[in-house]
């Protein structure tokens, strides 16, 4: 799945990235290079912090006291952790999907018009087709095209979790962080979004948190295993499940613990 | 298996006693509650007339009268208390759940606004007394308004708060990554998420207070004849069911009942929709 001819174009990097719940210390010193328009999986038991490293790239963390990360996340070269990079602006270009479909309470267009007239104000047509574009991308719009003016709430776990992909990409944000997208669905709903993901890559830069192995393997083209806080070893996907070449990424990944 | 008989026959038997127990307890429970009620419609219905409407409060010994102007008094207190509490509480419950949710403030006031939903509603009767009296003003469909709007304000309070902080989180951390603001977050999303129950909450806050008394016997006091002016003294319908039960008057008390009939009417019709927004919104979540 790795495009040869791609040089190495780092979108996201992690320099020295610490992160503390209170006194827990539950990143030490991450170093990670996440690159273009790829996917990169993070994987490792729970508690390893994946979800955690996950959550800085966006800072959503800030919305909860006694949650601070140290070092640097860089994003085209520019420090997302420094004060003065408006959280709006990093929001709005690093858009997240969640473990459990959240679908606002509001129609179906609502649902994706609504952070589109938040950043821009669109005339009513331009609007519509914003929506019907995003929907398109996710892979929805034949699902919804006839019941736009419905709840949200009417729609299938899958097709809320696409939903909530849709949302995010209005916004035409350039990179996706996935936290666990597929845990709350069954497994036709799951591979879909596993196809949406590797249609996506082709115009996001992708970051997945996964606990199913498989999914990693199957959709991403750099896994990173983390455990304690630690990031053990990063690589290619085929390289990290073919021959990882540390001792407990190889014990993970062949399900002797975990 | 050894099997201990004496055991289960001595488990069966205290099984059966508590059942039986409970059975006779919920019996006695829903007796008087049914006797209440169906000698309030049966006495009610009986004085029902399009008069009760139209014609305000009679002298004793007349015929032909009506609740008029309670019912006005009545509906305008209730309106002004609903139309400046409501918001006020959404407000304050927004804060409490959302911004305050974690620090000392918030659990301060969270105690201080239980107090006050708890606090016997006379006593709030007589702080909007003195304090209408302190300012110079006397009995008055204004003051009446007021002391109703205290006890508006803790429910909606309360029930905002705790609808708000029902909402899984989630929801909330989705709605700020797409890089929309608190404030549109809360007030957005957040409050039409818990919508449902923010209007059940304001909704049992209008039936509590619409058979509140104390707070309006020395607030509003009563007025025999139609007013639409609330710097006057005030009729509301709980005040003259008091009027007129009291006095001997074979008519008043029929009136009594009347009123009593509309406004136990009123409570139940007011409950059963807030349940049926609750439902039907449980509903179309699931």
């Amino acid at each position: 799945m790795i495009d040869t001819n791609q040089p190495d174009n780092f979108k996201v990097q992690a320099k020295n990235l610490d992160f503390f719940y209170g006194d827990f210390r539950a990143l030490k010193s991450i170093n990670l290079d996440v690159r273009e328009r790829q996917v990169t999986a993070l994987i490792g038991p729970s508690g390893c912090g994946k979800s955690t490293l996950l959550r800085v790239f966006n800072r959503i963390y800030e919305i909860y006291p006694g949650q601070r990360a140290t070092g640097s996340v860089l994003l085209d070269g520019s420090n997302v952790l420094a004060n003065t990079y408006s959280l709006n602006a990093l929001r709005s270009k690093v858009g997240m999907v969640f473990q459990k479909p959240v679908p606002f309470p509001m129609s179906i267009f609502q649902n994706i018009a609504y952070g589109i007239s938040h950043f821009e104000k669109l005339k009513a047509a331009d609007l519509a087709l914003r929506v019907e574009q995003a929907l398109k991308q996710a892979a929805l719009w034949d699902e919804v095209k006839d019941k736009l003016k419905q709840s949200a709430n009417s729609l299938s776990g899958g097709q809320q979790q696409r939903l909530c992909i849709a949302r995010a990409i209005a916004l035409q944000p350039e990179v996706l962080l996935f936290d666990e997208p597929t845990s709350a669905l069954d497994p036709i709903a799951t591979s879909k979004i596993e196809q949406l993901i590797a249609e996506l890559r082709r115009d996001f830069t992708i970051l997945i948190v996964t606990h199913n192995m498989q999914q990693a393997a199957r959709c991403s083209d750099y896994t990173a295993f983390m455990y304690l806080g630690d990031l053990i070893e990063f690589g290619k996907t085929d390289k990290i499940f073919t021959k990882p070449t540390n001792k407990q990424t190889e014990d993970y990944i062949t399900g002797r613990f975990g | 298996m050894n099997v201990n008989y004496g055991l289960i026959k001595r488990r069966q038997f205290v099984n059966g006693a508590a059942i039986a127990l409970s059975s006779v307890a919920t019996a006695v429970g829903l007796f008087f509650l049914f006797w209440i009620l169906y000698t309030t419609f049966t006495r009610g219905i009986d004085a029902l007339s399009w008069n009760l409407f139209t014609m305000v409060t009679p002298p004793a010994g007349a015929t032909e009268g009506g609740i008029a102007n309670a019912l006005v008094g009545s509906l305008m207190m209730c309106g002004l208390a609903l139309l400046v509490g409501a918001p006020s509480g959404i407000a304050a419950g927004i804060y409490l759940a959302e911004y305050a949710k974690l620090g000392k403030a918030g659990s301060v006031i969270r105690f201080v606004n239980d107090i006050l939903l708890s606090a016997p509603s006379i006593v709030l009767g007589l702080f909007a007394f003195s304090l209408v009296t302190a300012l110079g003003g006397g009995f008055s469909g204004w003051a009446g308004a007021f002391a109703l709007m205290m006890i508006v304000l803790p429910v909606v309070v309360r029930t905002t708060d705790e609808m708000m902080r029902l909402q899984p989180k989630q929801l909330r951390e989705a709605s700020l990554s797409l890089g929309i603001p608190l404030w549109k977050v809360n007030t957005q999303i957040l409050l039409r998420a818990a919508l449902p129950g923010v209007t059940t909450g304001v909704l049992l806050a209008l039936a509590r207070i619409s058979g509140e008394t104390a707070p309006l016997l020395f607030t509003a006091l009563g007025n025999s004849f139609f007013t639409l002016n609330m710097g006057e003294a005030m009729e509301s319908v709980p005040t003259s069911i008091a009027k007129l039960a009291m006095n001997p008057d074979e008519f008043w008390n029929k009136l009594a009942w009347a009123a009593a009939f509309l406004m136990t009417s009123f409570v139940l019709l007011i409950s059963v929709l807030a349940r049926i927004i609750l439902r039907t919104n449980r509903a179309a979540n699931d």
